[in-house]
C-alpha cells in the first residue's frame, strides 16, 4: 500500500510541534515526553512515578494545553469521593400525585431522583491525577473502572489519556500500596527522578534555562496540534501491521517472563488485558511514533514502559536483554 | 422406558441457547467453560459469581451475556460509598392529609437495578459487607419493595481473593447466593500460551472500536454535553440493538471478537425475550431420571467424604440451598441445552460450574474424575462442544472439552492448600498437609484481643449510619435527609456515614528454624504454618517479618525493614527455605525484637517454630525475655516434631503471655498442630 506509506512520514511530522513544545518547556525526561506522546495517540492512560518536583504534572499539563485538549487536574487524598472526581451529585424533585392511604384522604408526593451532573474526569480529553497513591484503594475502583472502559454507566466520554501521577512507595505511611487491579489500568507505568538528586548533565541545561527565563515557572502554552490531528493518528495507528515475527517475539518475551522469571499471579501483574490486548497497540503506537508503517522487533523495546510496576524488579531491569535475546533468535529462523 | 422425543419447539428454544453459549465462547479466547456455566445460570435463572485475575475479561463475559440474550440489563459498580438509593431505587416522599392528621412517609420507587432481568453487579466485594446484606437477600428472594422483580439472572465479578487487595472477601455465605461459581485463569499466568498467540493474532487484525472511537471528538465536548443533562448515569439500558435492529454481522465493527480490557461493543441479541421466557420454563420443566437422582445423591456423597478428608479447607460450604433447587435446575438446563427429552446421569456435569467456592480445591481439581468414575460410563460429555453443534442436535461429541475444563484454575496463593508456592517435594509426592488451624485460630485470637476496634476514619468504609455533627460532613450524609434538612423540613440532623477503617497496627514476626534437623517434611510443614500466618497479618494488614535462622538469624528485610507488608514475597522466600546448619535462638529472637522495638502499641508478636534444643548462643535467651516483657511483645513458641518439647519454649512464653503450640506427625501422614 503506497498510500500508508506516504502517510506514515507526515504522522511523525504531525507530532514533532507539540514533541518540540514539550522540550521547550521541559527540561530532559526524554523517555516520559515520548511515552505521552504514546499515550496520546494509542489512548492509553499511564502512571508516573517519581518524587515531588520532578515536572510530572507539568509534563501532562503541557501536552494537554499543547494539543487543545480539555483538561481536568484532581489531587487525590485520603478523603477522595467519588463526586468530586465525576461532578456533581443532583437531586431532582417532581411532585408527583397519589392515591391517599385511606379513601378521601388527599395525597401529595415528591419524587427525588439522585444522579451525577457529568464533570470533571467525565467531561476532560485528558486528565491528570495528582498522587495517586493516597487515596484509598476502595476509593478508587469506580473512577479506575471508568479509565478503563471510557464509559460512565451508558455513556461513552471523551477521555483520552489519563496520567496519574504517584510517590514512591517506599514511605508507606503516607501512601496506600496501589491495588494491583488499579494499577493495571495504566497500561504505561514509567519510573521518573529528579535531574538535580541524580545529576544528570540535564540538570545545568535546567537551572542555564531557568536562569534565562526562556523556561517558566507556569507555562501557558499556545495549542499546537488539536484533537482531530490526534485522533487521525489513532486510527492511522490500527493500519500500522503487526506480522508473525513480532507477535512470535512478544509471545516469547512474555513465555520467558512466566517461565524462566517465574511471574505468576502473586509476584506480577501479567494481565491478559495488558500484555495480549494493549500491548499491541503500544507497539503500533511506537512503529508510528517511529515513522514506520510496520511493528519492527525494534519496537518491543517499548514493553519495558509496561513492565515497570507489574514484574519483579529483576524481571523489569532483564527485559531489554529479553527483548535483545528474542529478537536475535526470530531473526535467526 | 422410552421418552417422547423433544418436539420443534423445544429444540428450536434450546438451539437459541446453544447459538448464545456459541456466541458467549467467541468472546475471549480460552474460556469455554465460563461461557458454558454463564449460560446454564440463565437458562436455569440462576445467579452466577465470576471471578478471576485483573483483565482477563471477567465483564466482558458478562456484558456479552447481558447483550446477547436480548434481556433487559443493568450495570451496577460496586464501590466504598455505594447506597441504598444506587441498589434500590428513587425516592418517593409522599404527604397525606386526613381531616386529623397528616401522614408523611418516606417509599423507594424501584430502580434500574430492580428491573433488569439480568444484573451486572461489576466488583461486587468492593463494598462493604453492610450494604450487601440486603441486595444478596433482595437477589435470592427475587422481590423487592413489595412486589416480584424481574430479575432472571444477576452476574456478578470480583477480583482473586487476594491479600494485599484493600477488600474484604466476600463470606461464603454471601457467595452461597451466587449458584453458579466461575473462575477464570488469565492466559498468561495459567500459561496457555497457544491461546495467548490466539489472541495476539486477534489483536493485531483489530480495527478502530467504532463504539469508543469517536472521529468527531467535539460531539462530545462539554459544552455539547451540557445540553443533555437528561442523560442520567444510571439508567436502565437495553444493551445491545434488538433483533429488529438491522445488525446481521455477529461482531460489528471490530476484526473479531472483543478481547479483554476493550469496552466492547453491545453484541446484537442472539435471541428475543420471548424465547429466552420460554426456554427458562421449559428447561424448569424438564424431568429427571430416577437413576440421574440416584447417582446425584452419590456424587454428593462422594463429594462429601472426599471434602471432609481435605480437613484444611473447613470453610467451604455444600449447603441445602444451593444443593437442592439450584443444582437441580442446572442439571435440568445442562440437559435441556444438549436437547435431550430428560436429565440423564452425565448432566450432573452441570454441577462443576457450582464448586468454585464450595468445595476445597482439590476436591474440585478431581470433579471430572470423581463423576466419571461414578458414572462409570464413557466420559461425561460436556456443554462446550456440544454448544459447537447443531442447535438442538443430541450429542454424541468426544469429549475434547473435558480435558481442558479439568484444568485448575491456577489460584491465588492464600486458597487453601494452593498456599504453597511450588512445595519442595518428597519422594515424588508432597507430604499430607499441615493442620495449622489450631494456632491460627488461636493467634488470631490474641491478634483481636490485643486491637483496638476499627477507627474511625474519614477515608474508611461506610460502617453504618450516625447524625451529623459537623456541615462538613454533608457531603457524607444522606442526600435526601439533607436536602431535607436543608429546608428545614427534618426533625434533628441528616443521618451521615460513619465510616471506620480497620487500623492497619501490630506486627508480627516469625522466626522459622531451619537447623539440619528440620529437614524433609517439617520443612514442608513449617512452610505452611509460616503461610498461614502471612495469611493471618496481611487479612489485618499487619506489619510481618520473617526470620529464618540456623545457628545464625538470616532476617528477609525489604526495602531495607524487617517489618512491612510484602506479603507475598515473604510467601515466596518461605517457600524456599533450605534446612541446614545448627539451632540458635539468641540471634533471631534479638533480630526480631530489635526490628518490633522502633513501633508501639500492644499488637506485636513473634512466633518462633522450631524442632528442637538451642545448641549455639545463650541457650536460655534470659535477655531476649526481658527484652520482650519490656517492649509488651508476646512470644509464640510452635514446636514441631516427635521429641520433647524443650523447656526453654514454655519459659519463654509463659512469661510473655506467647501462645504454645506443638505440631505432632499424624499417623496417616500429615501434621496437628496442638496447644501444648
Amino acid at each position: 500500500m503506497s498510500s500508508l506509506a506516504d502517510r506514515v512520514p507526515r504522522s511523525v511530522s504531525d507530532l514533532t510541534p507539540l514533541r518540540d513544545l514539550l522540550d521547550h518547556h521541559v527540561v530532559g525526561h526524554d523517555e516520559v515526553k515520548t511515552a505521552l506522546l504514546l499515550a496520546l495517540i494509542t489512548r492509553e492512560h499511564i502512571y508516573v512515578e517519581g518524587p515531588p518536583g520532578t515536572a510530572k504534572t507539568r509534563l501532562a499539563e503541557v501536552a494537554a494545553r499543547g494539543s487543545d485538549l480539555d483538561f481536568f487536574f484532581y489531587q487525590l487524598h485520603r478523603d477522595t469521593r467519588l463526586a468530586e472526581l465525576v461532578g456533581d451529585i443532583v437531586l431532582e424533585r417532581r411532585k408527583v400525585r397519589t392515591d391517599g392511604d385511606a379513601p378521601g384522604t388527599a395525597g401529595e408526593a415528591e419524587r427525588i431522583h439522585q444522579r451525577i451532573e457529568p464533570g470533571g474526569l467525565l467531561t476532560a480529553e485528558v486528565a491528570v491525577l495528582d498522587d495517586i497513591s493516597r487515596a484509598p484503594g476502595e476509593a478508587l475502583n469506580v473512577l479506575l473502572r471508568i479509565l478503563n472502559e471510557r464509559r460512565f454507566g451508558a455513556e461513552p466520554i471523551p477521555l483520552m489519556a489519563a496520567i496519574a501521577t504517584g510517590n514512591p512507595m517506599d514511605d508507606e505511611y503516607y501512601n496506600e500500596p496501589l491495588d494491583p487491579a488499579n494499577l493495571d489500568r495504566f497500561a504505561l507505568q514509567l519510573r521518573v527522578s529528579g535531574l538535580i538528586q541524580s545529576g544528570v548533565d540535564d540538570a545545568k541545561t535546567l537551572i542555564d534555562r531557568f536562569a534565562a527565563g526562556s523556561v517558566v515557572e507556569q507555562p501557558d502554552p499556545e495549542p499546537v496540534t488539536d484533537r482531530a490531528t490526534l485522533d487521525a493518528l489513532n486510527r492511522r495507528m490500527y493500519d500500522v501491521e503487526v506480522g508473525p515475527a513480532v507477535r512470535a517475539a512478544l509471545l516469547d518475551v512474555l513465555r520467558t517472563l512466566v517461565l524462566e522469571f517465574e511471574c505468576n499471579e502473586t509476584n506480577s501483574l501479567l494481565t491478559d488485558r495488558t500484555f495480549l490486548v494493549k500491548a499491541i497497540k503500544i507497539l503500533r503506537g511506537a512503529a508510528l511514533l517511529a515513522g514506520r508503517d510496520a511493528v519492527d522487533l525494534a519496537d518491543l523495546a517499548a514493553l519495558s514502559w509496561m513492565t515497570t510496576f507489574r514484574v519483579p524488579p529483576e524481571a523489569h531491569e532483564a527485559l531489554p536483554r529479553i527483548v535483545g535475546r528474542v529478537s536475535r533468535q526470530i531473526q535467526a529462523v | 422406558m422410552t421418552l417422547p422425543a423433544p418436539d420443534r419447539r423445544t429444540a428450536k428454544l434450546a438451539g437459541a441457547f446453544v447459538d448464545l453459549r456459541t456466541a458467549l465462547g467467541r468472546v475471549l479466547v480460552g474460556q469455554d467453560q465460563a461461557a458454558t456455566g454463564l449460560t446454564l445460570a440463565l437458562l436455569a435463572e440462576q445467579h452466577a459469581y465470576l471471578e478471576g485475575p485483573p483483565g482477563c475479561g471477567k465483564s466482558e463475559l458478562a456484558a456479552a451475556l447481558a447483550s446477547l440474550s436480548g434481556a433487559r440489563t443493568h450495570t451496577l459498580v460496586f464501590h466504598r460509598d455505594i447506597r441504598e438509593t444506587d441498589l434500590l431505587g428513587d425516592v418517593l416522599l409522599s404527604r397525606h392529609r386526613h381531616p386529623s392528621h397528616e401522614r408523611l412517609r418516606r417509599e423507594l420507587i424501584p430502580g434500574p437495578l430492580l428491573q433488569a432481568e439480568v444484573a451486572l453487579l461489576e466488583d461486587l466485594p468492593r463494598s462493604p459487607g453492610e450494604a450487601l446484606g440486603p441486595l444478596l437477600r433482595i437477589l435470592a428472594e427475587r422481590q423487592a419493595l413489595g412486589q416480584a422483580l424481574p430479575l432472571e439472572s444477576a452476574v456478578a465479578t470480583g477480583p482473586l481473593e487476594q491479600v494485599e487487595a484493600p477488600i474484604d472477601p466476600l463470606e461464603p455465605g454471601q457467595l452461597d447466593r451466587f449458584a453458579v461459581q466461575l473462575r477464570l485463569t488469565g492466559l498468561l499466568t495459567g500459561q496457555l500460551f497457544d491461546e495467548a498467540a490466539v489472541l495476539l493474532e486477534r489483536e493485531s487484525a483489530r480495527r478502530p472500536d467504532r463504539a469508543t472511537h469517536q472521529p468527531d471528538g467535539a460531539a462530545y465536548r462539554p459544552d455539547r454535553a451540557a445540553h443533555r443533562p437528561d442523560r442520567a448515569a444510571h439508567r436502565p439500558d437495553r444493551a445491545g440493538p434488538g433483533p429488529d435492529a438491522g445488525e446481521t454481522s455477529a461482531f460489528p465493527g471490530t476484526g473479531g471478537p472483543a478481547a479483554p480490557g476493550s469496552p466492547a461493543t453491545p453484541l446484537p441479541a442472539v435471541m428475543n425475550t420471548a424465547t429466552r421466557k420460554a426456554a427458562q420454563a421449559a428447561a424448569a420443566a424438564l424431568q429427571i431420571e430416577p437413576r440421574t437422582l440416584g447417582a446425584y445423591h452419590r456424587l454428593l456423597d462422594r463429594l462429601r467424604q472426599r471434602s471432609a478428608d481435605e480437613s484444611a479447607s473447613g470453610d467451604r460450604l455444600m449447603s441445602d440451598r444451593s444443593f437442592s433447587s439450584a443444582a437441580l435446575r442446572l442439571v435440568r438446563a445442562h440437559a435441556f441445552l444438549r436437547g435431550a427429552p430428560a436429565a440423564a446421569p452425565r448432566d450432573l456435569g452441570a454441577i462443576r460450574y457450582m464448586v468454585a467456592h464450595r468445595l476445597p480445591d482439590e476436591v474440585q481439581e478431581d470433579f471430572d474424575h470423581i463423576l466419571e468414575e461414578l458414572l462409570g460410563d464413557p466420559p461425561n460429555v460436556t456443554m462446550a462442544e456440544t454448544g459447537a453443534q447443531m442447535p438442538g442436535a443430541q450429542s454424541q461429541g468426544d469429549d475434547s472439552d473435558g480435558a481442558a475444563a479439568a484444568s485448575p484454575a491456577s489460584d491465588s496463593w492464600i486458597d487453601d492448600q494452593a498456599d504453597l508456592p511450588a512445595p519442595p517435594t518428597l519422594f515424588g509426592k508432597p507430604p499430607p498437609p499441615a493442620q495449622v488451624d489450631p494456632l491460627l485460630r488461636a493467634l488470631v485470637g490474641r491478634i483481636e484481643r490485643g486491637r483496638i476496634d476499627p477507627d474511625t476514619d474519614p477515608g474508611g468504609q461506610p460502617r453504618g449510619y450516625r447524625p451529623l455533627r459537623d456541615l462538613d460532613e454533608l457531603i457524607d450524609a444522606d442526600a435526601i435527609e439533607a436536602l431535607l434538612f436543608a429546608e428545614g423540613r427534618l426533625p434533628g440532623a441528616p443521618r451521615t456515614f460513619e465510616r471506620k477503617r480497620r487500623s492497619a497496627g501490630g506486627a508480627v514476626a516469625v522466626l522459622r528454624d531451619i537447623s539440619a534437623s528440620m529437614a524433609g517434611r517439617l520443612t514442608v510443614w513449617s512452610s505452611q504454618v509460616v503461610l498461614g500466618i502471612l495469611r493471618v497479618a496481611a487479612r489485618r494488614r499487619m506489619r510481618v517479618g520473617y526470620v529464618e535462622f540456623h545457628h545464625r538469624a538470616l532476617p528477609h528485610h525489604v526495602g531495607g525493614r524487617l517489618l512491612h507488608r510484602s506479603y507475598s514475597r515473604l510467601a515466596e522466600q518461605a517457600g524456599q527455605a533450605k534446612a541446614v546448619g545448627q539451632t540458635n535462638y539468641e540471634a533471631p529472637l534479638r533480630t526480631a525484637l530489635e526490628g518490633l522495638r522502633g513501633g508501639s502499641g500492644r499488637n506485636r508478636h513473634v512466633v518462633l517454630l522450631t524442632d528442637g534444643l538451642p545448641i549455639i548462643g545463650d541457650t536460655t535467651v534470659r535477655r531476649e525475655r526481658q527484652l520482650a516483657r519490656r517492649l509488651g511483645v508476646a512470644l509464640h513458641t510452635v514446636f514441631l516434631g516427635n521429641g520433647d518439647c524443650p523447656p526453654v519454649l514454655d519459659d519463654i512464653s509463659l512469661e510473655t503471655s506467647g501462645l504454645r503450640f506443638c505440631g505432632r506427625p499424624l499417623a496417616g501422614g500429615g501434621l496437628r498442630l496442638e496447644e501444648r
